[in-house]
C-alpha cells in the first residue's frame, strides 16, 4: 500500500519581471509584468510505508517546492497528491496530524522557552496521550541525549543541540510520514551520526515513511535504499542507490606508491594518468574497457611499486556526474 | 464536536499559560520598563495639573476625575497592545509561519490565546505602577461592583476588537515583509487615538467623531470611561453592543483579508 502518491504534479510560480533602473521600477509599479517559472514539472512517484527516500538535486531544482506541496502549505498548480488518501492542501489540518516536519533552516520551537515547555505544548496540540507522551519523552531524552537540554531555552542552544531538539519536536506525536529538509545542514560528524542513527531506529521501530532532502550524500548512503533525483523540476532518476552506482560508477581509480619518481608511463587502453607527485601515481580506468589487473600489471612491469590501493566510486562523484548531465548524454 | 472544542480550549489554555514564562525571559527589561513608566506617568500627571491650574473643570470634568482617568488609562494601556503585528512580521520574515500553518489547530485561535496570555502578563506586570499611582498620584478605585463588572466586560470586548484590527493590519506584512514601519506607525497611532492622553469628552466634536470611527478607542477610552464614571453605568449595555458590532465587523474584514493574503505563502511560496 502506498502512503504517498504523486501524479503529474506541477507548480508554476508567477514571478514579477523587473526592468533595470528607476524607470523600470516605476513602470513595474503601474504595469507589473510577470513571467512564469515552472519549479516542479509533471512529476510522478509513489512511496510505500516504511520507506526512507532520499530526494536530491541542486539548489533550485524543485526539492523544497515539492516538500511544501506534500505537506499541504503550498497549493499545486496542477496534478494530484494523495497523502494517506487525503489531499494535503484541502485537508491541511487533518493531514497535519499525521506528519512531522523538520526544515533545517527554520525552527518550530519557541525561541525563549525551555525545550521541555515547547515539547509539552506540541504534545498538547497533537493530542498525544499523557502516558504515551511520557514514554516518548523518556525514549527521546535517552537516544537524542536531551537530558541537559530540556531546561535550556532554544535561543541558547548550539546548532547541533537545536537540531536534536527539532527532531524530538517533529516526532513526538509519532507521525506516519516525516519530511526532513536538510536535517544535518551545518552539523559536525558526531552529531550527524547520532541524528542518522536516531532516524534509522525510529523508522524501523515505527515503520515511519521518510522523505529526506539533503546535499549530504553521507545521509543518503547511510539512510536511504532509494533515491529520487530531481533536476530543473523533473525527476531524472528514481530507483535504488545500487543501480545508480553501477550505471555511473564505471570509472575506478588506482593509486600506486612507487620507489622512484615517475614521469611517463605506458598505459593500456581506457586508462589515464590523473596525477603524479612524490612517489605517488593516480590512475583512472574505465571498467568497461580495461581491468584492474591489466592496469596494475602494466604499471608494475615498468616500475617498482611499494604499495597500491583501489578505490570504490563515491556516490558524491556519481551525483556530480548526474548533475552535470550524464543522464542526458546516456539517453542520447 | 464538543470534544474537539474542549481539546482546542485546553491547547489555548496551555498557550496562554506559556506567555508569562516568555515574558520573564528578559528580566532586565522589566526593571528598565518600570523606571520609564514611572517617569512617563509623572509627566502626564504634572501636565494635567498644570492645565487645571487656572480652571476647575474642563468639559465638565474636575481635575481629580481627569487625573483618575489618565492614571487608569495608563495602567490599562496593555489592552491596546499590538504585539500581534510584530509576531506576525517576525514569523513571516523568518519563515516560521509555515510551521504554524502545519499545526493541526486553528491559527487565529492560537494567536488569540497567545495575545490574551500577553495581556494577562502585562497587566500583572503593571501592579507596581498601580502602587505608585495610588501612593504618589492619589489614584482612587471605584467601590461599586457593577462598575467593575461593566469595565471588565467592556475591556475584554475592546481587547478583542483590537485583536482583529491588528490581525487585519498584520496581513499587510504578507505583501511588504517589512514590519518596522507599520509597527511603529501603529504604536504611535494607538497612543494618540486610544484616548490615553486626553479623555474623549474633551476632544473637539470632529476629532471625537474620527476617533470613534476607528477602533483604537474601543480598547481603552471606552472601558476606562466606564471605570471612571465618565460614561454612566446605565450606558454600559449600549457600549457593549457597539463593541460587539466592532468585533463582528473587524472579524469579517480581517478573516477575509487573511484568506487572501495567506495565498502569498500557499500559492506564491512566500
Amino acid at each position: 500500500m502506498s502512503v504517498i502518491e504523486v501524479k503529474q504534479l506541477t507548480k508554476v510560480f508567477k514571478i514579477p519581471k523587473k526592468e533595470p533602473g528607476l524607470g523600470g521600477a516605476v513602470k513595474g509599479l503601474f504595469y507589473p509584468q510577470y513571467q512564469n517559472k515552472t519549479a516542479v514539472n509533471e512529476i510522478n512517484f509513489k512511496l510505500d510505508a516504511g520507506e526512507i527516500v532520499g530526494y536530491i538535486g541542486v539548489n533550485g531544482a524543485g526539492k523544497s517546492t515539492t516538500i511544501k506541496m506534500l505537506t499541504g502549505v503550498l497549493m499545486p498548480t496542477s496534478g494530484s497528491i494523495k497523502v494517506l488518501g487525503r489531499d494535503p492542501h484541502k485537508q491541511r489540518v487533518d493531514n497535519a496530524h499525521d506528519i512531522g516536519v523538520v526544515f533545517g533552516q527554520r525552527t518550530q520551537l519557541w525561541w525563549d522557552l525551555a525545550l521541555i515547555e515547547s515539547l509539552n505544548l506540541i504534545a498538547k496540540i497533537y493530542n498525544v496521550h499523557p502516558v504515551k507522551y511520557k514514554l516518548m519523552l523518556n525514549q527521546f531524552t535517552e537516544t537524542l541525549e536531551l537530558d541537559e537540554l530540556l531546561k535550556i531555552p532554544v535561543r541558547n542552544m548550539s546548532l547541533g543541540q537545536k537540531m536534536r531538539s527539532e527532531l524530538a519536536a517533529a516526532l513526538i506525536h509519532e507521525p506516519r510520514i516525516v519530511y526532513l529538509d536538510e536535517p544535518t545542514i551545518g552539523l559536525d560528524l558526531i552529531v550527524k551520526e547520532r541524528i542518522r542513527d536516531f532516524i534509522k531506529a525510529q523508522c524501523i521501530s515505527k515503520s515511519m515513511t521518510v522523505i529526506l532532502t539533503t546535499h549530504d550524500l553521507g545521509d543518503i548512503e547511510e539512510l536511504c535504499q532509494r533515491v529520487i533525483i530531481i533536476d530543473d523540476g523533473r525527476i531524472i532518476y528514481d530507483g535504488p542507490i545500487e543501480t545508480i552506482k553501477k550505471r555511473f560508477g564505471k570509472f575506478r581509480e588506482i593509486t600506486f606508491e612507487t620507489v622512484e619518481d615517475v614521469k611517463v608511463l605506458d598505459l593500456p587502453e581506457g586508462a589515464e594518468m590523473l596525477s603524479t607527485d612524490d612517489h605517488k601515481v593516480q590512475i583512472r580506468f574505465d571498467r568497461t574497457v580495461s581491468t584492474a589487473s591489466k592496469v596494475a600489471g602494466a604499471v608494475m612491469n615498468q616500475i617498482e611499486v611499494r604499495d597500491f590501493s583501489l578505490s570504490e566510486p563515491e556516490l558524491s562523484d556519481i551525483v556530480k556526474q548526474i548533475y552535470n548531465g550524464a543522464l542526458d548524454r546516456e539517453a542520447r | 464536536m464538543i470534544q474537539t472544542a474542549r481539546r482546542n480550549l485546553s491547547v489555548y489554555g496551555a498557550v496562554l499559560a506559556m506567555i508569562p514564562k516568555q515574558f520573564m525571559a528578559y528580566q532586565l527589561w522589566f526593571w528598565i520598563g518600570l523606571v520609564l513608566n514611572v517617569i512617563s506617568m509623572a509627566i502626564l500627571v504634572y501636565f494635567w495639573r498644570a492645565i487645571y491650574a487656572n480652571t476647575s473643570t474642563i468639559s465638565g470634568l474636575a481635575q481629580n476625575q481627569t487625573i483618575n482617568y489618565i492614571l487608569f488609562a495608563f495602567i490599562f494601556m496593555p489592552l491596546t497592545s499590538n504585539d500581534l503585528i510584530w509576531e506576525f512580521g517576525s514569523n513571516l520574515r523568518e519563515g516560521t509561519i509555515i510551521h504554524h500553518l502545519l499545526r493541526p489547530i486553528n491559527f487565529q485561535g492560537m494567536n488569540y490565546a497567545q495575545m490574551l496570555g500577553g495581556l494577562v502578563t502585562r497587566l500583572i506586570l503593571q501592579v507596581p505602577m498601580v502602587v505608585v499611582a495610588v501612593l504618589v498620584f492619589g489614584l482612587r478605585f471605584p467601590t461599586d461592583l457593577g462598575t467593575w463588572l461593566a469595565f471588565i466586560l467592556s475591556a475584554l470586548l475592546g481587547f478583542t476588537v483590537m485583536f482583529f484590527f491588528n490581525w487585519f493590519l498584520a496581513c499587510f506584512t504578507f505583501y511588504t515583509t517589512e514590519i518596522w514601519g507599520l509597527g511603529v506607525l501603529v504604536d504611535g497611532m494607538t497612543f494618540f487615538l486610544s484616548g490615553a492622553l486626553v479623555p474623549l469628552v474633551m476632544m473637539p466634536e470632529w476629532v471625537r467623531t474620527i476617533v470613534l470611527s476607528i477602533p483604537f478607542a474601543q480598547a481603552l477610552a471606552v472601558p476606562v470611561g466606564l471605570l471612571t464614571g465618565i460614561t454612566p453605568l446605565s450606558d454600559a449595555p449600549q457600549v457593549w453592543f457597539i463593541q460587539i458590532l466592532w468585533i463582528l465587523g473587524m472579524w469579517i474584514v480581517s478573516t477575509l483579508f487573511f484568506r487572501i493574503a495567506v495565498r502569498k505563502i500557499t500559492v506564491q511560496g512566500g
